[in-house]
């Protein structure tokens, strides 16, 4: 797993300072949604070698959650941004 | 029916009170005004700058648009009513004086003692004077903050003082780190 995490606010830090929550591609069904449907969405989940996107909380820092992009395989980061501006971005 | 609070340190029993101090010196402050300030949504940057102008305060980066007031100057309440004029509807001021713990550490070997447990780069190029962060301390959440050359000010949630006393000696024992209550 990457071992630091650059936080948009407090800078490098190590993983123990995070708590991960998983995938934030994830959209929120519309509540009438089938059964299925909600089953995917709460159970279902890719488990992708490479590139993934997860909601990551700075718990013993800023305790923002963050959404960090990184490589399963490589342990590489991509990219960490705040979630509030991931939201915004992506018009939730 | 009246209750009556009395007003105990959380390290009253654990921490005697001032002898001679070692070269490294963990001190337990006993009395400070803490505040946390959380700035509405917009008025962080006016906020920040109110706060830095003021210099009978420190102010302790903690998150976005929330910091820690620290003051050794003021009491609780006098300092809580004066952010709360300060600041107005820019910001909720919550007091938390009784809720945290403040320590000082100084001496040569500050750093040293607190690279075993925590995580950010300490040296003085990277964590300047006047520099403060959110980071975790072995398994504790602690705001640190370099207050002089070799001194770190800590502040810490009441209820895991204890415990971060005991890591914090045990960190501080290959440097003979002393520890007493803050004259």
């Amino acid at each position: 797993m990457a071992s630091l995490i650059p936080c948009p606010h407090c800078g490098v830090r190590p993983k123990e300072e995070f708590a991960i929550r998983g995938d934030a591609s994830l959209v929120r069904p519309d509540p009438e949604s089938s059964d299925e449907t909600w089953n995917d969405y709460v159970h279902i989940r890719a488990n992708p070698r490479g590139r993934y996107r997860e909601h990551w909380q700075h718990v013993a820092g800023c305790r923002r959650w963050l959404v960090v992009e990184r490589d399963t395989f490589t342990h590489e980061v991509f990219s960490v941004t705040d979630g509030s501006v991931r939201a915004w971005e992506i018009g939730r | 029916m009246p209750h009556q609070f009395q007003e105990r340190h959380a390290l009253e029993e654990l921490v005697s009170m001032n002898a001679a101090a070692a070269a490294d010196h963990l001190a337990v402050v006993a009395r400070q005004a803490i505040v946390v300030v959380l700035a509405a949504e917009g008025q962080e940057a006016s906020v920040a700058a109110l706060l830095t102008a003021d210099e009978e305060i420190s102010v302790r980066f903690s998150a976005p648009g929330e910091w820690l007031v620290v003051t050794g100057l003021q009491t609780p309440e006098l300092l809580q009513q004066s952010l709360a004029a300060l600041l107005r509807e820019t910001a909720h001021c919550v007091d938390q004086s009784h809720g945290r713990v403040l320590l000082r550490l100084s001496g040569a070997n500050s750093r040293a003692i607190l690279a075993k447990g925590i995580g950010i780069d300490l040296h003085p190029s990277a964590f300047v004077i006047g520099s403060s962060a959110n980071v975790l301390c072995g398994h504790i959440s602690i705001n640190l903050a370099l207050v002089d050359k070799n001194s770190f000010e800590i502040v810490v949630m009441r209820s895991f003082a204890e415990s971060l006393l005991h890591d914090l000696c045990e960190m501080g024992r290959a440097f003979d780190l002393s520890v007493f209550f803050a004259p």
